[in-house]
Protein backbone atom coordinates (compact mmCIF):
# COMPACT_ATOMS: atom_id res chain seq x y z
CA UNK A 1 0.00 0.00 0.00
CA UNK A 2 0.81 3.27 -0.76
CA UNK A 3 2.01 5.54 2.28
CA UNK A 4 0.62 8.90 1.26
CA UNK A 5 -2.37 8.49 -0.90
CA UNK A 6 -1.89 10.17 -4.27
CA UNK A 7 -4.90 12.95 -4.57
CA UNK A 8 -6.04 14.42 -7.47
CA UNK A 9 -8.38 17.53 -7.43
CA UNK A 10 -10.90 18.74 -9.76
CA UNK A 11 -10.53 19.50 -13.36
CA UNK A 12 -10.73 23.06 -13.32
CA UNK A 13 -13.23 24.78 -16.70
CA UNK A 14 -11.64 26.89 -18.02
CA UNK A 15 -14.17 30.25 -17.77
CA UNK A 16 -13.61 33.73 -18.56
CA UNK A 17 -13.43 34.17 -22.54
CA UNK A 18 -15.12 32.72 -25.02
CA UNK A 19 -13.97 30.08 -27.13
CA UNK A 20 -14.70 29.50 -31.27
CA UNK A 21 -15.30 25.45 -30.42
CA UNK A 22 -18.42 24.70 -28.66
CA UNK A 23 -18.34 22.36 -25.41
CA UNK A 24 -16.38 22.53 -22.66
CA UNK A 25 -12.86 23.49 -21.97
CA UNK A 26 -10.45 22.53 -19.77
CA UNK A 27 -6.80 23.66 -17.83
CA UNK A 28 -4.64 21.42 -18.07
CA UNK A 29 -2.11 20.95 -14.79
CA UNK A 30 1.41 21.95 -16.00
CA UNK A 31 4.41 21.65 -14.64
CA UNK A 32 7.53 23.97 -15.79
CA UNK A 33 11.06 24.04 -14.39
CA UNK A 34 14.23 25.51 -15.57
CA UNK A 35 17.26 24.19 -16.42
CA UNK A 36 20.52 25.82 -17.36
CA UNK A 37 19.21 26.04 -20.98
CA UNK A 38 16.14 25.85 -21.20
CA UNK A 39 12.41 25.94 -19.95
CA UNK A 40 10.08 22.77 -19.54
CA UNK A 41 6.75 22.29 -19.85
CA UNK A 42 4.59 19.64 -19.26
CA UNK A 43 0.75 19.56 -19.51
CA UNK A 44 -1.53 16.81 -18.07
CA UNK A 45 -4.04 16.31 -21.44
CA UNK A 46 -5.47 12.86 -21.26
CA UNK A 47 -7.06 11.46 -24.33
CA UNK A 48 -5.35 13.64 -26.43
CA UNK A 49 -3.01 12.15 -29.26
CA UNK A 50 -0.52 14.04 -30.83
CA UNK A 51 -2.36 14.77 -33.63
CA UNK A 52 -5.08 16.70 -31.59
CA UNK A 53 -2.98 19.47 -30.66
CA UNK A 54 -1.95 22.85 -31.58
CA UNK A 55 0.47 25.08 -30.34
CA UNK A 56 0.93 28.59 -31.16
CA UNK A 57 3.52 31.08 -30.39
CA UNK A 58 1.47 34.40 -30.80
CA UNK A 59 2.77 37.86 -30.04
CA UNK A 60 5.00 36.50 -26.68
CA UNK A 61 2.04 33.70 -26.25
CA UNK A 62 2.02 30.36 -25.81
CA UNK A 63 -0.81 28.53 -26.35
CA UNK A 64 -1.54 25.04 -26.20
CA UNK A 65 -5.09 23.51 -27.30
CA UNK A 66 -5.67 20.14 -27.27
CA UNK A 67 -8.73 17.96 -28.47
CA UNK A 68 -10.12 14.85 -26.98
CA UNK A 69 -11.82 11.96 -29.26
CA UNK A 70 -15.23 11.53 -29.06
CA UNK A 71 -15.35 8.51 -30.65
CA UNK A 72 -14.34 6.43 -28.16
CA UNK A 73 -17.57 7.37 -26.01
CA UNK A 74 -20.05 6.20 -28.69
CA UNK A 75 -22.96 4.09 -27.37
CA UNK A 76 -21.85 4.02 -23.72
CA UNK A 77 -24.20 5.46 -20.72
CA UNK A 78 -22.60 7.00 -18.17
CA UNK A 79 -23.10 4.74 -14.56
CA UNK A 80 -20.98 6.84 -12.19
CA UNK A 81 -18.60 9.78 -12.98
CA UNK A 82 -15.88 11.07 -11.16
CA UNK A 83 -14.58 13.53 -14.27
CA UNK A 84 -15.78 15.59 -17.30
CA UNK A 85 -14.94 15.07 -20.79
CA UNK A 86 -13.72 18.34 -22.65
CA UNK A 87 -10.64 19.81 -24.79
CA UNK A 88 -7.73 21.13 -23.06
CA UNK A 89 -6.50 24.98 -23.10
CA UNK A 90 -3.91 26.47 -21.57
CA UNK A 91 -1.52 30.23 -22.32
CA UNK A 92 1.23 31.65 -20.73
CA UNK A 93 3.04 34.79 -21.62
CA UNK A 94 6.71 33.99 -22.84
CA UNK A 95 9.62 36.48 -21.59
CA UNK A 96 11.99 38.03 -24.14
CA UNK A 97 14.29 35.15 -22.73
CA UNK A 98 13.18 32.24 -24.75
CA UNK A 99 14.08 31.61 -28.04
CA UNK A 100 10.67 30.99 -29.38
CA UNK A 101 11.84 29.84 -32.76
CA UNK A 102 13.55 26.48 -31.53
CA UNK A 103 10.56 25.30 -29.56
CA UNK A 104 10.19 21.86 -29.76
CA UNK A 105 7.14 19.81 -28.41
CA UNK A 106 6.36 15.83 -27.56
CA UNK A 107 3.89 13.67 -26.34
CA UNK A 108 3.70 10.55 -24.13
CA UNK A 109 1.09 8.90 -22.41
CA UNK A 110 -1.01 11.96 -22.83
CA UNK A 111 1.44 14.13 -21.47
CA UNK A 112 2.91 17.36 -23.17
CA UNK A 113 5.92 17.96 -23.10
CA UNK A 114 7.85 21.10 -24.19
CA UNK A 115 10.89 22.59 -24.42
CA UNK A 116 11.65 26.29 -24.48
CA UNK A 117 15.38 27.39 -24.93
CA UNK A 118 16.63 30.38 -23.47
CA UNK A 119 17.94 33.03 -26.15
CA UNK A 120 21.99 32.67 -26.34
CA UNK A 121 21.96 36.41 -24.57
CA UNK A 122 19.77 34.85 -21.56
CA UNK A 123 21.79 31.85 -21.19
CA UNK A 124 24.11 31.80 -17.40
CA UNK A 125 27.49 32.64 -18.24
CA UNK A 126 29.87 32.21 -15.40
CA UNK A 127 33.18 35.06 -15.67
CA UNK A 128 36.12 33.76 -15.14
CA UNK A 129 38.49 35.88 -13.21
CA UNK A 130 42.32 36.15 -14.63
CA UNK A 131 44.61 36.83 -12.10
CA UNK A 132 46.40 40.03 -11.50
CA UNK B 1 -38.19 17.27 -52.71
CA UNK B 2 -34.94 15.42 -50.79
CA UNK B 3 -34.76 16.31 -47.16
CA UNK B 4 -31.53 16.05 -45.40
CA UNK B 5 -32.05 15.68 -41.89
CA UNK B 6 -29.43 16.87 -39.64
CA UNK B 7 -27.93 13.97 -38.07
CA UNK B 8 -25.81 14.54 -34.45
CA UNK B 9 -24.06 11.90 -36.27
CA UNK B 10 -22.05 13.91 -38.07
CA UNK B 11 -21.20 16.39 -35.80
CA UNK B 12 -18.82 15.15 -33.02
CA UNK B 13 -19.07 18.73 -31.19
CA UNK B 14 -22.34 17.77 -29.98
CA UNK B 15 -21.80 14.43 -29.53
CA UNK B 16 -19.51 16.03 -27.01
CA UNK B 17 -21.98 18.46 -25.58
CA UNK B 18 -24.38 15.48 -25.27
CA UNK B 19 -21.33 13.31 -23.50
CA UNK B 20 -20.76 16.43 -21.32
CA UNK B 21 -24.51 16.48 -20.33
CA UNK B 22 -24.47 12.97 -19.53
CA UNK B 23 -21.69 12.91 -17.53
CA UNK B 24 -23.09 16.04 -15.32
CA UNK B 25 -26.47 14.43 -14.92
CA UNK B 26 -24.67 10.85 -13.30
CA UNK B 27 -22.24 13.59 -11.17
CA UNK B 28 -23.24 12.52 -7.69
CA UNK B 29 -25.17 9.75 -8.52
CA UNK B 30 -24.58 6.29 -7.13
CA UNK B 31 -22.58 3.71 -8.86
CA UNK B 32 -25.28 0.92 -9.90
CA UNK B 33 -23.62 -2.38 -9.12
CA UNK B 34 -20.51 -0.86 -8.11
CA UNK B 35 -19.02 -0.19 -4.51
CA UNK B 36 -16.28 2.32 -4.92
CA UNK B 37 -15.64 1.59 -0.86
CA UNK B 38 -13.02 3.88 0.71
CA UNK B 39 -10.97 5.57 -2.29
CA UNK B 40 -13.79 7.40 -3.08
CA UNK B 41 -14.05 10.71 -5.04
CA UNK B 42 -10.79 12.59 -4.89
CA UNK B 43 -8.74 10.00 -4.80
CA UNK B 44 -6.42 9.83 -8.09
CA UNK B 45 -6.87 8.05 -10.62
CA UNK B 46 -10.48 9.79 -11.39
CA UNK B 47 -12.47 7.28 -12.76
CA UNK B 48 -16.08 7.07 -14.96
CA UNK B 49 -18.18 3.80 -15.31
CA UNK B 50 -19.73 3.23 -18.05
CA UNK B 51 -22.29 0.44 -19.37
CA UNK B 52 -23.24 -1.05 -22.95
CA UNK B 53 -25.25 -3.50 -23.99
CA UNK B 54 -22.28 -6.27 -23.21
CA UNK B 55 -21.17 -5.09 -19.86
CA UNK B 56 -19.31 -1.93 -17.88
CA UNK B 57 -16.45 0.38 -18.98
CA UNK B 58 -13.96 1.83 -16.44
CA UNK B 59 -12.25 4.57 -17.45
CA UNK B 60 -9.47 6.27 -15.63
CA UNK B 61 -7.45 9.50 -16.40
CA UNK B 62 -3.47 8.45 -15.95
CA UNK B 63 -1.72 10.90 -17.82
CA UNK B 64 2.47 10.25 -17.58
CA UNK B 65 1.61 6.68 -16.57
CA UNK B 66 3.79 4.47 -18.76
CA UNK B 67 1.66 0.78 -19.54
CA UNK B 68 4.38 -0.91 -17.71
CA UNK B 69 3.53 0.72 -14.60
CA UNK B 70 0.26 0.10 -14.16
CA UNK B 71 -0.95 -3.42 -12.18
CA UNK B 72 -4.83 -4.45 -12.25
CA UNK B 73 -5.64 -7.49 -10.47
CA UNK B 74 -8.61 -9.10 -9.75
CA UNK B 75 -9.83 -10.80 -6.52
CA UNK B 76 -12.83 -12.36 -6.49
CA UNK B 77 -15.21 -9.44 -7.09
CA UNK B 78 -12.68 -6.84 -6.22
CA UNK B 79 -11.08 -5.21 -8.75
CA UNK B 80 -7.86 -3.39 -7.96
CA UNK B 81 -5.62 -0.61 -9.75
CA UNK B 82 -2.36 0.17 -8.85
CA UNK B 83 1.11 1.91 -10.45
CA UNK B 84 3.17 5.07 -10.05
CA UNK B 85 3.16 7.97 -11.58
CA UNK B 86 6.71 9.77 -11.65
CA UNK B 87 6.96 13.17 -12.49
CA UNK B 88 10.45 13.79 -12.09
CA UNK B 89 12.75 16.49 -13.46
CA UNK B 90 16.51 16.20 -14.27
CA UNK B 91 18.74 16.87 -11.41
CA UNK B 92 19.05 20.49 -10.33
CA UNK B 93 16.32 21.61 -11.73
CA UNK B 94 14.08 24.32 -10.63
CA UNK B 95 10.19 24.22 -10.39
CA UNK B 96 8.36 27.55 -11.51
CA UNK B 97 5.38 25.98 -11.10
CA UNK B 98 4.71 22.29 -9.95
CA UNK B 99 0.95 21.47 -10.16
CA UNK B 100 0.97 17.75 -11.38
CA UNK B 101 1.25 15.17 -8.24
CA UNK B 102 3.63 12.09 -8.38
CA UNK B 103 3.32 8.98 -6.29
CA UNK B 104 1.87 5.66 -5.87
CA UNK B 105 -1.64 5.05 -6.48
CA UNK B 106 -4.26 1.96 -5.76
CA UNK B 107 -7.74 1.86 -6.08
CA UNK B 108 -10.27 -1.21 -6.14
CA UNK B 109 -13.50 -1.30 -6.86
CA UNK B 110 -16.16 -3.81 -6.15
CA UNK B 111 -17.62 -5.34 -8.90
CA UNK B 112 -21.17 -6.44 -9.25
CA UNK B 113 -21.62 -10.76 -9.28
CA UNK B 114 -22.64 -11.05 -12.94
CA UNK B 115 -19.23 -9.78 -14.70
CA UNK B 116 -17.02 -12.86 -16.06
CA UNK B 117 -13.24 -10.89 -14.84
CA UNK B 118 -11.90 -13.65 -16.55
CA UNK B 119 -12.46 -12.02 -20.18
CA UNK B 120 -11.41 -8.79 -19.22
CA UNK B 121 -9.48 -6.88 -20.89
CA UNK B 122 -7.74 -3.61 -20.42
CA UNK B 123 -5.99 -0.71 -23.06
CA UNK B 124 -4.23 2.57 -21.96
CA UNK B 125 -3.54 4.64 -25.09
CA UNK B 126 -2.75 8.52 -24.45
CA UNK B 127 -2.71 8.31 -20.97
CA UNK B 128 -6.42 6.99 -20.50
CA UNK B 129 -6.88 3.31 -19.42
CA UNK B 130 -10.03 1.34 -20.31
CA UNK B 131 -10.64 -1.90 -18.57
CA UNK B 132 -13.23 -3.34 -20.25
CA UNK B 133 -15.88 -6.28 -17.64
CA UNK B 134 -18.14 -8.03 -19.96
CA UNK B 135 -21.07 -9.83 -18.21
CA UNK B 136 -21.25 -13.48 -17.96
CA UNK B 137 -23.00 -15.03 -20.95
CA UNK B 138 -26.35 -15.38 -19.08
CA UNK B 139 -26.86 -11.85 -17.76
CA UNK B 140 -26.21 -10.76 -21.12
CA UNK B 141 -29.61 -9.33 -22.44
CA UNK B 142 -31.23 -11.51 -25.05
CA UNK B 143 -33.69 -11.72 -27.72
CA UNK B 144 -36.34 -13.63 -27.72
CA UNK B 145 -38.15 -15.22 -30.44
CA UNK B 146 -41.74 -15.30 -31.04
CA UNK B 147 -42.82 -18.42 -32.80
CA UNK B 148 -45.13 -18.16 -35.37
CA UNK B 149 -48.52 -20.48 -33.98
Amino acid sequence: MPDQELTTHKKQELTGNEHTRPGRTYVPDVDIYETPDSLWLRADMPGVDEQSIEINVNDGVLSIEGQVEVKDYENLAPVYTEYNIGNYSRRFTLADSIDAERISARMKHGVLELELPKAEKAKPRRIAISAN
Amino acid sequence: MALIRFSPRFSPLDALLTLQRELDRTFESPALGFDLGVSGRGVFPPTNVFSDKDGYIVRMEVPGVAPEALTIESHGRTLTISGKRETSVPEGASFHRHERNSGEFSRSLQLSSDLDLTKAEATCKHGMLTVRLPKKEEAKPRQIEIKAA
